[in-house]
């Protein structure tokens, strides 16, 4: 009994050596990682900045217009109501904060943020989500086979389900990807937008436009900080406001992305599928001794009951 | 009542009686339900919204499930690697259980997606996500049951070939029984090492979803720690579907067998808990225990159920009286299974007002697919040479050498 628990912590702390050793050559391949999932300096994105939104909505028809989206008439029977947040036809959402006591009020445009390192891409089992090349974060209907992990996993919940067909699909804003750059210059919602409280651009510019505007009016924007700028490692929709960012629905975060927490927790355990090559290996080799032990106890021919018997 | 477990035995009993067509129905129910799911859209027919996108199939028949159906993985790591040679004649018991759980795990998986046709994708490796940890839990999943269980359960099919009279068929099963005499130990190996990559990933499937899930379940240790709970709950189940069975057929009580079980499930669940505290306190979370709203107490209702039946079982009386061993591991087994259940869906918080709570249909097509695997069992025992027995009941259909005491 003794001799064989030894054995087996032989082979563990074999096994556990050489993912030593692999985990010596583990940078290498983490610089590639980062390399992957870092910023692409052509990033576009979007710029909200809610101070200058006067919530006219322009940009909610244009984005359902622009997407084939069929207006959210609930049970109504065909009368268009305000949704009370993004669902299967609505990408893009104006609400309202108003704050309990009368004293603040902010617009706030939801839609999808467009990470840097999004968890829905990293969490996709079939590359459905993916990032497009300027880091718009797009939706494959051929590769999607409705597994919802994307919205169990966004931090700001936004991918929705089609719950009432045979043939769902995801949907949430993919800066309309399908006509930016071939027949429009840029998404429907800041095209309509009247006042520019939101704007499209590259991420770089975006970034410093919104820092420019804190500098010029020091203390007015809420903690004078771009909401995005490294929440979840960066998005590529940035946002500003006069309130707290929590009340307009962005949770507070941390500047890591969780899709790059979970890859280094699985970094850490596979190293490059290394782990269970070498626990396989282990395996197989105590198990095979006490196959051949088994075979000699009990007779090593494939002979039955019976014969045996007889 | 005591007895001496040593070789497996085909129950003869008529298959017709009323619990197999009771849980025939019922599965008979759930998969009819199952069909007309697939007709329409599941916000019909399922409580699962935007907010709570994973509900019952997800995150109980197969998270939570598949940790029950671990018993073949568990007791096999007994019987072939500590070498503790007396768990061989359950183990047939035991892979049969895991053929069950994640054959109706899977089950539930394909009634869940929403697009299945595009599953045929999986077949073209340039779609792998190979950094999603689901996609590791579909394939790894996939693999363990095509080819480690499917493999582990072919001694009593070969058996059944090999006694039919047929000289063809007897050829046929005696050159799969020598291919598989060679073949074995890379089989058992796969049966080990892919189930302990796809229990801890279940669990590192959460982790994805960050400040969503309450610190006191939310750790980069999920992994590990559904892992160790595969573990407790594959002894639990192996245990309890054991004592059922010994109770309904009269198989007799193997103490040696059965406390040892439950001694080993004890310390397990010792390494559990010291993993799951260091962790809480690693974190600064244990202040979230006594916070009194409902996440402390799901956490204090799990704990319950799972320290108090633990700390019971290490008393040698406990785990030698079969009445006292059964209701401790059933205890056991419930507080791990809420373990499994909670940062899914009770300690999860999507942003926004959501709340979710299992539809009626939804409810009857999980306990259909549970029903399934049970009406499997009992047809199965009464077929193939399954469950133990002591040497003196053993009839002419004695189990294939030198496959009968796995």
């Amino acid at each position: 009994m003794d001799v064989n628990r030894r054995e087996v912590l032989k082979v563990l702390m074999g096994g556990s050596a050489v993912a030593a050793v692999a985990a010596a050559g583990a940078p290498v391949a983490t610089a590639g990682d980062s390399q992957e999932f870092a910023l692409d300096p052509e990033a576009v994105g979007l710029m909200y900045d809610a101070t200058k939104c006067i919530g006219c909505r322009a940009c909610m028809p244009a984005c359902q217009n622009a997407n084939g989206l069929k207006p959210d008439v609930g049970g109504s029977g065909g009368l268009y109501m305000q949704p009370d947040t993004l669902n299967a036809h609505t990408k893009n959402l104006i609400k309202l904060y108003t704050a309990p006591d009368g004293s603040e009020r902010s617009f706030m445009k939801q839609q999808c943020m467009h990470c840097v390192d999004p968890a829905c891409v990293s969490g996709c089992p079939m590359k459905a989500l993916h990032k497009e090349p300027k880091g718009v974060v797009g939706w494959d209907p051929v590769l999607c086979i409705g597994c919802r992990y994307c919205q169990v996993a966004c931090p700001f919940n936004i991918p929705k389900f089609e719950w009432d067909t045979v043939n769902p699909k995801i949907v949430k804003c993919e800066l309309c990807r399908h006509i930016v750059g071939k027949t429009v210059s840029q998404p429907a919602c800041t095209q309509v937008c009247p006042t520019h409280a939101v704007v499209y651009g590259k991420r770089s510019d975006l970034l410093a436009e919104a820092k420019r505007r804190i500098k010029e009016k020091p203390g007015y924007y809420f903690e004078d900080r771009v909401y995005g700028e490294n929440e979840v490692g960066g998005t590529q929709c940035l946002v500003l406001s006069h309130v707290d960012y929590t009340n307009l629905g962005l949770p507070k975060l941390s500047n890591e992305s969780p899709a790059a927490k979970s890859r280094q927790v699985s970094d850490f355990v596979y190293r490059g599928f290394l782990t269970p090559v070498v626990v396989y290996g282990g395996i197989v080799a105590i198990v095979r001794k006490r196959w051949k032990e088994h075979l000699e106890h009990e007779g090593g021919d494939t002979t039955h009951g019976e014969e045996k018997r007889a | 009542m005591t007895a001496t477990w040593e070789r497996c035995i085909r129950l003869k009993e008529p298959l017709k009686t009323r619990p197999f067509l009771i849980f025939a129905g019922l599965a008979a129910l759930g998969l009819l339900l199952g069909a007309y799911r697939e007709l329409t859209g599941l916000g019909y027919v399922t409580g699962l919204n935007d907010g709570y996108s994973w509900g019952l199939f997800k995150n109980w028949n197969v998270t939570a499930l598949t940790a029950l159906g671990s018993g073949g993985y568990a007791v096999a790591v007994l019987a072939w690697i500590f070498n503790e040679k007396r768990f061989h004649p359950i183990m047939r018991t035991a892979v049969l259980t895991s053929l069950l759980g994640y054959g109706t795990g899977m089950l539930a998986l394909g009634f869940d997606v929403g697009r299945p046709w595009n599953f045929v994708w999986l077949a073209d490796p340039r779609t792998w996500n190979h950094y999603s940890v689901l996609w590791e839990v579909a394939v790894c999943m996939t693999a363990y049951f095509i080819l480690a269980l499917d493999v582990e359960n072919m001694p009593p099919f070969l058996e059944k070939m090999y006694r039919s009279g047929d000289p063809t068929k007897k050829e046929k099963a005696m050159k799969i029984f020598r291919f598989m005499q060679r073949t074995f130990p890379f089989g058992i190996a796969l049966a080990f090492t892919l189930p302990s990559m796809h229990q801890s990933s279940l669990g590192q499937l959460m982790y994805l979803a960050g400040p969503r899930v309450h610190p006191l379940w939310q750790t980069p240790l999920l992994g590990l720690l559904y892992l160790l709970m595969a573990y407790i709950l594959g002894f639990a189940c192996v245990l309890l579907v054991l004592a059922l069975s010994s109770y309904a057929w009269n198989l007799g009580w193997d103490a040696d067998i059965m406390q040892r079980l439950g001694q080993i499930m004890a310390w397990a669940i010792t390494v559990w808990l010291v993993v799951r505290y260091a962790d809480l306190a690693y974190r600064g979370a244990l202040g979230y225990i006594f916070a009194f709203n409902k996440f402390s107490i799901y956490f204090l209702i799990e704990e319950a159920l799972i320290i108090v039946p633990t700390l019971l079982l290490f008393s040698k009386a406990n785990r030698e009286s079969p009445a006292a061993l059964f209701r401790l591991t059933f205890l056991i087994c419930v507080g791990g299974l809420v373990y499994r259940f909670t940062p899914t869906t009770l300690a999860f918080s999507p942003l926004g007002d959501y709340h979710y709570f299992p539809s009626t249909f939804e409810i009857l097509m999980s306990i259909g697919f549970t029903a399934l695997a049970v009406a499997v069992f009992l047809y199965a025992v009464k077929t193939y040479a399954i469950l133990p027995a002591s040497q003196g009941k053993i009839a002419a259909e004695e189990a294939m050498r030198p496959f009968d005491t796995l």
